[in-house]
């Protein structure tokens, strides 16, 4: 009896870091293996890259029109497509690599911060609606009963909308603006994270160590928190990697219609929208940030769909 | 079971908590927006009711009995003092004071005429089916889609050279010239400034530009009514403030980077073509020290941060409202250190709140001749009619106007407008920045294109041989086809198909021209105009045009308390811009 009491609390000491680490460790030599994820996790890694740096990569600030700046050897021309001296351009000609936009600011600099705008909103968003769905759920899940009731059908009615529907619905009223589009996105966000939560809780909660943890006296709180959560944390994170994906998309496309990121920020759905008139005229301005946005949402694709695979004991034999 | 009627009861709690939460602003848009509503049981000025009968004349001498509308005397404010039906074919307007422009204004489409029986039968909101005496007549209005019309075959002068025509709306310059290119639509309104050579290099397509008669201005409001807002510790109050934005903003950097050909620097409000538009003092230079140094003065030497106001909708003096906001936001910022965040407004919304004066911060708008007079320019904007847009209005400007608006030559009316032109320089209610020139597009085998200076293209002379329907597509979905209550250019266009008005505009031109009447004359102090109408001339439901239809189309815009004042929201804005005041208005 004492040796079992001693090799639970052994277990509650460091038995749970010990197996994560593990874990951690054959989930990323599997993740090595799939090539796809491996271009996700590249472009991310640029993508992250050009975030941290932006203010030393980019050669002008990305809210500053050419048209004011003194001794600009020929007249800068809103739209000008881009000028590379390596490829041709004429070297009295100040480089502008992706040209220049509407209002006459480099472009490349522009891309270069929208970088940092998008992984950050993709990160808060994702953070809040893991944060509270993960509580939601968790309660859900364990509590069940009128609780888990209650909670769900919210979800279910916030999943009854069409995400982006509901996302502008709750910016106009807290009307335009990054933060409330954040705000936004995190909560259309929730239900997700919270079902997929509650379905990992209901399916541990009966486990067997579960059961001797509370027959030790564990209060719920605890058994929870530290026997329950942990466990459910796989699905989570090829959920909220995903989710960055949808997130970034969503945000782009609320700044798109006008009701994200406000001028002059370098956001890339905004800077599409602004321009999209001229994707005949000045074609570089619409295609460049939908790249970046494209590129962007699918780094974050590739690299959940390998960590699904990879964290899947499952397909273990496949790899 | 339980366990269901749980759920039930949860789901029930939901649905009822939802409702409360969609409910409470479905209450709110119920309140009528009318601010004009008249008073029904206790009218709020009795005098001016009691007098302002519709009574018989009593000197018709047939047994037509003709309306009078009259106001007991000018105290009320406004310009008009009687409206009457002298005859069946004459109506007679007494004026409180010389209006040499009279027939500019009365011509204008918001003046326009529909049977008074369609007035009554509407409740005064003959939104959707307006019924004019116009070569074309509204046959269907597909909300959101397109608004068709179908010739009038008893219309009164030339027929149209299209069976059927169509309006369709696009906010995307792009799409518009694309469904032009494919051949889908036969004109376009305001191609894109970048597209004008796109379009002239297209051996398929015309493009007919438009003379620049429009304003494109950043406006301040010195008091804005928004509640709870504190002017005390508003930065646009103080004149210094204003002028020094005025100074600090490069404006040819805008109309050279931003404009399409044929624009130019505004160095006044009004364009030069107007007679004694741009009369007086141009505007201040640009002189970033100078500019500085006054904002220091006003006691704001490290700027300060408010809004821009804009609606994202394509005009001939505002071609790319995006990037122009843009630029002047950066100029603010670059300039004056003045923190200015932009605010995307609906198209409606904005110009309800410009013209009561709600927007608190900077806002850009812009003018396009509806006639080409300076009462239309300076007196809509600043005269003692104009609306709150500017907040506080300026004696002297209003003086200035006032005086000019009485007097009959041009000659004599410069001083006056010099002196409001200088006054508004001095006050700087807002920066005249561009004279927008813009174009307008056709397929290159219509005939009859062009384009005109006041944004009313007539399409019953455009059209391709051979076709029977012509296609044009404009920025947006016009309001309503009311333009009685309409102010915007996108509603009048395609009113002006269908209504007419006393007196109309030529036909690509600024020229006032006889329409429904065939003559008029005025008294020799220019207070009293007689109009004789065309006879025999037909509206599209085949009633026959008369003197009475004329006085109640305009009674019901001047009468605050009429019954049928009613219109779209009940501002019958471009009444009391052209004519000041409501007759029987209701108390402040």
């Amino acid at each position: 009896m004492s040796q079992e009491v001693q090799v639970i609390q052994s277990l509650d000491a460091e038995g749970l870091s010990v197996q994560s680490v593990s874990l951690w460790n054959i989930t990323w030599h599997r993740l090595l293996r799939r090539k796809s994820a491996i271009v996700g996790m590249i472009i991310l890694g640029i993508m992250v890259f050009i975030a941290l740096t932006a203010q030393w990569l980019a050669p002008y600030s990305p809210t500053r029109s050419m048209l004011d700046v003194d001794g600009y050897p020929v007249r800068p021309e809103k739209r000008k497509s881009p000028c590379i001296h390596a490829f041709g351009c004429p070297q009295d000609q100040p480089q502008h690599i992706m040209g220049l936009d509407g209002n006459a600011r480099d472009e490349f600099s522009r891309i270069l911060y929208g970088a940092r705008l998008s992984l950050m909103v993709g990160l808060l968003t994702v953070s809040f609606a893991i944060v509270i769905g993960t509580v939601l759920g968790a309660l859900g899940g364990y509590f069940g009963g009128w609780i888990d009731n209650t909670i769900m059908r919210v979800m279910d009615v916030l999943l009854a909308f069409p995400s982006l529907l509901l996302a502008i619905a709750i910016v106009t009223v807290l009307g335009p603006g990054l933060q409330n589009a954040l705000l936004a996105i995190g909560i259309v966000s929730i239900p997700a994270y919270a079902r997929v939560v509650r379905a990992s809780v209901l399916s541990v909660r009966e486990m067997e160590y579960v059961s001797a943890t509370r027959a030790l006296g564990g209060d719920a709180l605890q058994i929870l928190f530290r026997r329950i959560l942990p466990n459910a944390l796989t699905p989570l994170i090829v959920q909220g990697t995903l989710g960055i994906a949808t997130a970034i998309l969503d945000a782009a496309a609320l700044s798109f219609l006008g009701l994200g990121a406000q001028p002059p920020t370098p956001e890339w759905g905004a800077m599409l929208g602004a321009e999209r008139n001229q994707v005949f005229t000045a074609p570089h301005l619409v295609f460049l940030p939908g790249i970046a946005i494209a590129l962007t949402v699918l780094s974050f694709n590739l690299l959940g769909d390998g960590l699904r695979d990879a964290l899947d004991p499952r397909l273990a034999h496949v790899s | 079971m339980k366990r269901n009627l749980f759920v039930l009861l949860s789901l029930l709690v939901i649905a009822s908590v939802l409702t409360a939460c969609g409910g409470a602003p479905a209450t709110a848009t119920e309140a009528p927006p009318v601010v004009t509503e008249p008073p029904t049981e206790e009218p709020a000025t009795e005098e001016p009711t009691e007098a302002a009968t519709e009574a018989p004349a009593t000197e018709a001498p047939s047994t037509y009995e003709g309306l009078l509308v009259e106001a007991p005397d000018c105290e009320y404010g406004g310009e008009i003092r009687s409206i009457e039906a002298v005859d069946e074919f004459t109506v007679k307007f007494n004026l409180c004071v010389p209006d040499p422009a009279f027939p500019s204004k009365i011509a204008f489409s918001s003046f326009a005429i529909q049977p008074q029986e369609h007035l009554e039968a509407t409740e005064g909101r003959p939104l959707e089916n307006p019924i004019g005496t116009g070569p074309y007549m509204v046959e269907s209005w597909e909300r959101g889609n397109q608004l068709v019309f179908t010739r009038f075959d008893d219309y009164w002068g030339e027929p149209a050279l299209n069976q059927t025509l169509v309006f369709r709306w696009s906010t995307e310059s792009a799409q518009r010239l694309l469904e032009l290119q494919s051949g889908t639509v036969d004109a376009i309104d305001n191609p894109g400034p970048d597209d004008f050579e796109t379009i002239e290099a297209d051996e398929n397509l015309q493009l007919i530009p438009r003379e620049a008669l429009s304003i494109f201005y950043i406006g301040f409001n010195n008091n804005p009514t928004a509640e709870g807002f504190d002017n005390s510790t508003n930065p646009l109050a103080n004149e210094q403030v204003r002028q020094a934005i005025a100074m600090g903003i490069d404006r040819s950097r805008i109309v050279d980077n931003f404009y399409p050909p044929g624009s130019a620097v505004a160095s006044h409000f009004t364009p030069c073509s107007i007679p004694n538009g741009c009369v007086g003092e141009e505007w201040y230079e640009f002189d970033v020290e100078a500019a500085q140094a006054l904002l220091a003065e006003a006691g704001y030497p490290d700027g300060f941060e408010t809004v821009i106001n804009y609606r994202d909708v394509v005009r001939g003096y505002l071609p790319d409202p995006n990037v122009v906001a843009q630029d002047i936001q950066a100029q603010l910022q670059e300039n004056l250190n003045i923190t200015a965040n932009i605010e995307v407004m609906e198209s409606g919304a904005f110009l309800d709140a410009a013209d009561s004066g709600q927007l608190t911060g900077i806002h850009l708008l812009g003018w396009g001749a509806d006639y080409p007079d300076q009462t239309n320019f300076l007196g809509y904007h600043f005269g003692a009619g104009s609306s709150d847009q500017f907040g506080d209005k300026f004696d002297d400007i209003v003086e200035a106007i006032e005086a000019g608006a009485q007097l009959a030559s041009d000659d004599e009316r410069a001083p006056h407008y010099e002196a409001a032109n200088n006054a508004i320089k001095q006050h700087v209610p807002m920066i005249p920045v561009a004279w927008g020139g813009s174009g307008v597009a056709y397929k290159a085998a219509v005939e009859g294109a062009h384009a005109s200076p006041l944004g009313n293209e007539s399409f019953a002379v455009t059209g391709i041989p051979g076709q029977d329907t012509f296609v044009w597509m404009q920025n947006a979905e016009p309001i309503s086809l009311y333009c009685a209550d309409e102010t915007d250019g996108e509603s009048l266009r395609a009113c002006e198909q269908v209504t007419q008005s006393l007196l109309g505009y030529e036909i690509g031109g600024t020229a006032v021209e006889p329409a429904l009447a065939e003559s008029y004359e005025p008294n020799e102090d220019l207070t009293e105009w007689t109009f004789h109408l065309r006879q025999g001339v037909l509206f599209h439901d085949g009633s026959t045009l008369d003197a009475n239809d004329v006085v109640t189309s305009l009674s019901v815009q001047w009468d605050a308390a009429h019954p049928l004042h009613t219109g779209n929201t009940g501002g019958f804005t471009y009444w009391s811009g052209l004519f000041g005041p409501f007759l029987n208005a209701p108390p402040q």
